[in-house]
């Protein structure tokens, strides 16, 4: 038995236990230590993170008609691995205490719960393992199907989102399993080298073909644009600690599924030489496009939402884009930068939702018009999503700016000015949104019906400190997260990048977070020295509020969350139309149409004219042959 | 080994006796059915092993075909004539009032069933599929609402229109050959049917055959009878009788008509089954419409498989058909309960949590989500069309996978709707024992073969190839050659 299958028995064992354990309060701690057992043996597998070690294969093997099923772990797998079992222990912990006791007492499942997580996280190591192209797809469904119980354990929303997704995802997957049954036709295995070896002798259309279908079904996890309808609502209304978990590794699955196939397999090589016609662009630039505008739109659709998770949820999306915006560069620089963000949006993805899902346990709102000057009465929660939000808009010195960067300094090193412009216009919207998402929550005026309320339970508080410190370490150390991707990059064939603890070093201006951080703590320390010499200062009670000489009495509200940034919403408001609703309700009244159409059909009335008519037509063909 | 003889005489027997033994006592009467099913499954069952290596032929009363009359039992055959008998004691309709007609009807059903899959020449074949029909009127109608009179009589139409056509195609088949015995037409069908006059009997036949085996478009028929026939009714005739009738389409092809037009015929035709099918099911807004466009979208997918030539048509044609086999019967089951408008559905997972998962369970097979079966199956089908390297199989599995899409929606749609907070106004009862375990059962199988799907797709694809081997049928028959 190999250390990966330990792994993955320790995983299916994970789920096996809360449905025993059921609705006790044991379950939670039982299934943290597990995940924990996990985290151990994935790092027996240390090695592969290090470049160190040869993949290591699953003992098992299957033989379906005819075909050959097998399972391997490399340091593209290994480095996916940790993402998701770190996730999901620190979700499992989180979901461990009074958040448990709330959940079940409202009259939920906790067993549900508990073995809807594992058998997330258990599914989505299964794919990471995949040998061939078959045991991909199989480890995709399980995926695509655990997450849609993780999400229609949710709200109606949550349920009715959830539909839309298995809609989507299951449409995609019939595009992916067609790829590979194409791949199979032509090459008769579904091993990966097989394919890789078949594809310098594809024509053009081939490929064109397959990378479309691939793209497609792989995109909508990611949910690259168009098919991104889905994913912020489900994930958002999710029960809290699930969406912390699927916020930050679930749709990633869709990046890793497409880095095997497209990178790893048809190389960005092959498809920089597709042109689409009638235009000047490749199929990697389309892809790119693709990318860009996955940032984009959902950025800006966050930055009208008025509620956290819905906030959260839709950034989850755009970052994605940066993510395969630097894969598909496919330099050194580009690729690590991409994947990378996989890490760090995981991080502190899952930090801002545990903060939200702390504030929702304490407030019972979400509402991001409810809230507002938490910021004394939950200041560890509002330290976390500080950290958080200066990660997810890719700021020093958090880990979010180093992966920021190396995709920028990628763009224009490529000269790709536009698409640089484009993700430099997300950002944009990102620090925009992350202002208001802080703001709204924890500054501001406090509201007099959260004067009692106390700090998160101690439950929450330490994932969302351990998360918090994970963000910044990784920023101020980058190294320590670079010497994964230099072996991922190794492994899947992209160059690999030349690093060191503090970030890279390159001709025309490399980055050095040491240095960086160093500089930025420094700078703080002396504003903190100048502070703290300052005059005395006086507390007063954050409701002991005068303005122009007027005591402001807490009922009065003083300071507007409601429809935040005016100047700019009118400036871009008309800019929101609802496309994408408009396309995808398009597509559905022309189904309901053809298949009203269809359902005439049978409703006819002469069944028997059918048959002649039937009979005629075909007899007449196969005469007419003669 | 004649004793496989009971398989058809049996049931038969008993159906015409039951009104006596009724008189005698109701108990026995009420029994007495399942009983003799059971026993005939037994036997079917003991004689599984020995088709195992070969073919057998039955000649009844010991006269050499094609004078005689002779069954062919290769493990084909016999695994659909067990399909049949433990789909009718599986899905027993019998119940309330008319147990006594229904009993007989099914025992009607049953023999004659294994009988047309045991038979060896077409005009049993013929006289056999006629009985069937009329035994699936009177089970069809018995609900005896108007609607379901209405709906019947339709079926009526298509269906007896149908076996003229079938009858004509006969007649073509009798006047280019001289004989009927499928053993001997096999020998003939490369001299004297491979021409216009044998794929126009094809035609002809297959035609009359698919009304039963829902072929678009004689299908027409299939939403109102499964909407308004008792859902165990529904379950056997889209689970059972259509497989049946396929069946004898696929001996047709494999053992008469090996030419492409034949087979091109059947693809474009099953393209369509599966295109308006499952646009249609879409759009139901009913549970056993549903179910029923839902399995003429299978069917459609099962025409398409055995278009593709050879023994790979077969063995992905019969790993689809088996598993609607099991997954349909189970599903009509559920609609014993949940029949009717699908807003009354909204919530049922609280009240009854084991009958939601069944769905779930059989619903994620039917639209071919591994690891479950259906969707090896469907491998199978997709692998072996693109093989084919034609634009028409390729256009197939293209429309198999659009299909699978839509499914996807339609179902879950239904299934989520089933955990939804809110409850609907009305609804549905509980389900019944009987069926509930019933559902279970094949829901069972459905997860245990998951862990036995390599031995599965072995035993299949040795099926497979046993089927698809002309010379095998006529060795084993060995007709004395005509005069």
């Amino acid at each position: 038995m190999t250390p990966l299958d330990q792994l993955l028995l320790l995983s299916a064992l994970t789920v096996v236990v809360p449905l025993f354990t059921g609705n006790r309060r044991i379950t939670g701690p039982l299934a943290t230590l597990l995940y924990t057992g996990q985290g151990l043996l994935l790092l027996r597998m240390a090695g592969l993170g290090y470049g160190s070690e040869t993949p290591v294969s699953s003992a098992v093997s299957l033989q379906v008609l005819g075909l050959e099923l097998h399972w391997r772990f490399d340091a593209l797998s290994w480095f996916f691995a940790l993402i998701t079992i770190g996730a999901g222990l620190l979700s499992s912990w989180f979901a461990s205490g009074e958040w448990a006791q709330r959940y079940r007492d409202s009259g939920s499942s906790l067993r549900l719960f508990h073995a809807a997580l594992a058998l997330n996280v258990f599914t989505m190591l299964v794919l990471l393992a995949s040998g061939e192209l078959l045991s991909l797809f199989i480890g995709w469904e399980l995926v695509s199907w655990a997450s849609f119980l993780m999400m229609s354990l949710g709200s109606n929303t949550a349920l009715r989102y959830a539909m839309r997704y298995v809609t989507y995802a299951f449409a995609g997957a019939m595009a992916v399993l067609m790829g590979l049954v194409l791949v199979y036709t032509r090459t008769g295995s579904f091993e990966f080298q097989a394919f890789r070896d078949a594809v310098p002798s594809m024509d053009a259309d081939t490929v064109w073909l397959l990378f479309g279908l691939f793209a497609a079904g792989f995109g909508v996890k990611m949910a690259l644009l168009p098919f991104h309808l889905w994913q912020a609502k489900a994930y958002a209304e999710t029960p809290g600690p699930g969406a912390a978990f699927l916020g930050a590794i679930s749709s990633r699955m869709g990046l890793f599924a497409m880095i095997v196939v497209l990178v790893q397999i048809i190389g960005v090589a092959r498809l920089v030489e597709l042109p689409v016609p009638f235009t000047f662009l490749s199929g990697r630039d389309l892809l790119a496009w693709v990318a860009v505008f996955t940032i984009i739109f959902p950025t800006f659709t966050a930055l009208r939402q008025h509620d956290a998770r819905r906030l959260l949820a839709w950034h989850g999306i755009g970052q994605g884009g940066y993510m395969l915006l630097g894969i598909l560069i496919a330099d050194d620089l580009g690729s690590a930068g991409g994947l990378m963000h996989v890490f760090n949006h995981a991080t502190y993805q899952a930090v801002l939702f545990m903060s939200v899902t702390a504030v929702i346990h304490r407030t019972g709102t979400s509402d991001l018009n409810k809230l507002g000057g938490l910021v004394a009465r939950m200041p560890l929660s509002f330290l976390a999503m500080l950290i958080g939000i200066i990660g997810l808009a890719g700021l020093p010195p958090m880990n979010g700016f180093v992966s920021k960067w190396l995709v920028y300094r990628a763009l224009i090193l490529e000269g790709s000015p536009l698409l640089f412009l484009g993700a430099v216009i997300g950002t944009l919207g990102t620090i925009l949104s992350v202002y208001k998402l802080i703001h709204n929550t924890f500054l501001g005026q406090l509201r007099l019906e959260h004067v009692d309320i106390e700090e998160a339970p101690s439950s929450m508080l330490w994932p969302m400190m351990i998360l918090s410190t994970v963000v910044f370490v990784t920023g101020y150390f980058p190294g320590l997260v670079l010497d994964w991707i230099a072996s991922v990059q190794a492994a899947v064939g992209l160059p690999v990048l030349a690093h060191h603890l503090g970030g890279v070093h390159i001709d025309k201006g490399g980055l050095d977070m040491i240095w960086v951080v160093s500089v930025l703590l420094a700078g703080f320390g002396v504003g903190a020295l100048v502070f703290l010499s300052g005059n005395r200062s006086k507390r007063v009670h954050q409701l002991d509020n005068y303005a122009g000489g007027h005591f402001l009495t807490a009922d009065t509200r003083y300071q507007y969350s409601d429809n935040f940034y005016p100047g700019l919403m009118h400036l871009i408001g008309p800019w929101y139309r609802k496309s994408f609703r408009w396309l995808e309700g398009g597509f559905v009244s022309t189904v309901d149409t053809v298949s009203q159409l269809m359902q005439g059909l049978y409703r006819h009335t002469h069944p028997a004219f059918y048959l002649l008519a039937v009979v005629v037509f075909a007899l007449s063909w196969v005469m007419g042959g003669d | 080994m004649n004793e496989l003889v009971l398989m058809v005489a049996l049931p038969l027997l008993t159906a015409f006796l039951l009104p006596v033994i009724d008189r005698l006592s109701s108990l026995a009467a009420r029994w007495i059915g399942p009983l003799v099913l059971l026993l005939t499954a037994i036997i079917g069952l003991s004689a599984w092993s020995q088709t195992g290596s070969g073919a057998i032929t039955i000649e009844l009363g010991n006269f050499r075909p094609p004078l005689g009359i002779d069954l062919y039992v290769d493990q084909l055959a016999l695994l659909f004539a067990l399909a049949v008998t433990l789909g009718t004691l599986l899905l027993w309709p019998a119940e309330g009032e008319q147990r006594l007609r229904q009993s007989t009807l099914a025992l009607l059903l049953a023999g004659s069933g294994s009988g047309l899959a045991l038979s060896g020449d077409l005009f049993n074949i013929y006289v056999l599929y006629e009985l069937i029909a009329v035994v699936s009127y009177g089970l069809a109608a018995s609900r005896g609402t108007a609607a379901g009179q209405a709906a019947t009589l339709r079926y009526l139409i298509v269906s007896a229109f149908g076996a003229a056509l079938a009858l004509a195609g006969i007649a073509l088949v009798y006047q280019a050959t001289g004989t009927l015995n499928l053993a001997q037409l096999a020998q003939l069908a490369p001299t004297q049917l491979n021409n216009g006059q044998g794929l126009a009997a094809f035609v002809l036949m297959l035609v009359g055959f698919g009304v039963k085996a829902e072929l678009f478009p004689v299908n027409t028929w299939v939403p109102e009878v499964y909407a308004t026939a008792p859902a165990r009714v529904a379950g056997l005739l889209a689970g059972v009788v259509s497989k049946l009738a396929l069946l004898i389409i696929v001996r047709l092809l494999i053992l008469l008509f090996p030419q492409p037009e034949a087979l091109t015929v059947m693809l474009v035709l099953g393209i369509l089954g599966v295109l308006t099918g499952e646009l249609a099911a879409w759009r139901a807004r009913d549970f056993n419409r549903m179910l029923a466009f839902s399995s003429i979208g299978q069917l459609g997918i099962m025409f398409i498989a055995f278009s593709i030539p050879g023994k790979a048509g077969v063995f992905a044609g019969l790993a689809v058909a088996l598993h609607h086999l099991v997954v349909k019967p189970a599903l009509f089951l559920l609609a014993q309960r949940w029949g009717g408008s699908l807003e009354h559905l909204a919530g049922v997972a609280k009240g009854s949590p084991l009958a939601a998962a069944l769905f779930i369970l059989l619903a994620l097979s039917l639209i071919g989500v591994p690891p479950l079966p259906g969707f090896w199956a469907k491998l199978l089908v997709m692998i072996h069309l693109l093989e084919q390297q034609s634009s028409l199989y390729a256009l197939g599995a293209w429309i198999i996978m659009a299909g699978a899409a839509l499914e996807a929606n339609y179902l879950f749609r239904v299934a989520s709707s089933f955990y939804r907070r809110e409850a609907a106004a009305t609804p549905p009862a509980a389900h019944r024992t009987g069926d509930l375990a019933g559902a279970s059962l094949l829901g069972a199988a459905l997860a245990a073969a998951v862990f036995l799907i390599v031995p599965l797709a072995d035993r299949i694809e040795a099926m497979a190839g046993q089927a698809a081997d002309r010379d095998h049928y006529i060795q084993t028959v060995n007709p004395e050659p005509l005069p």
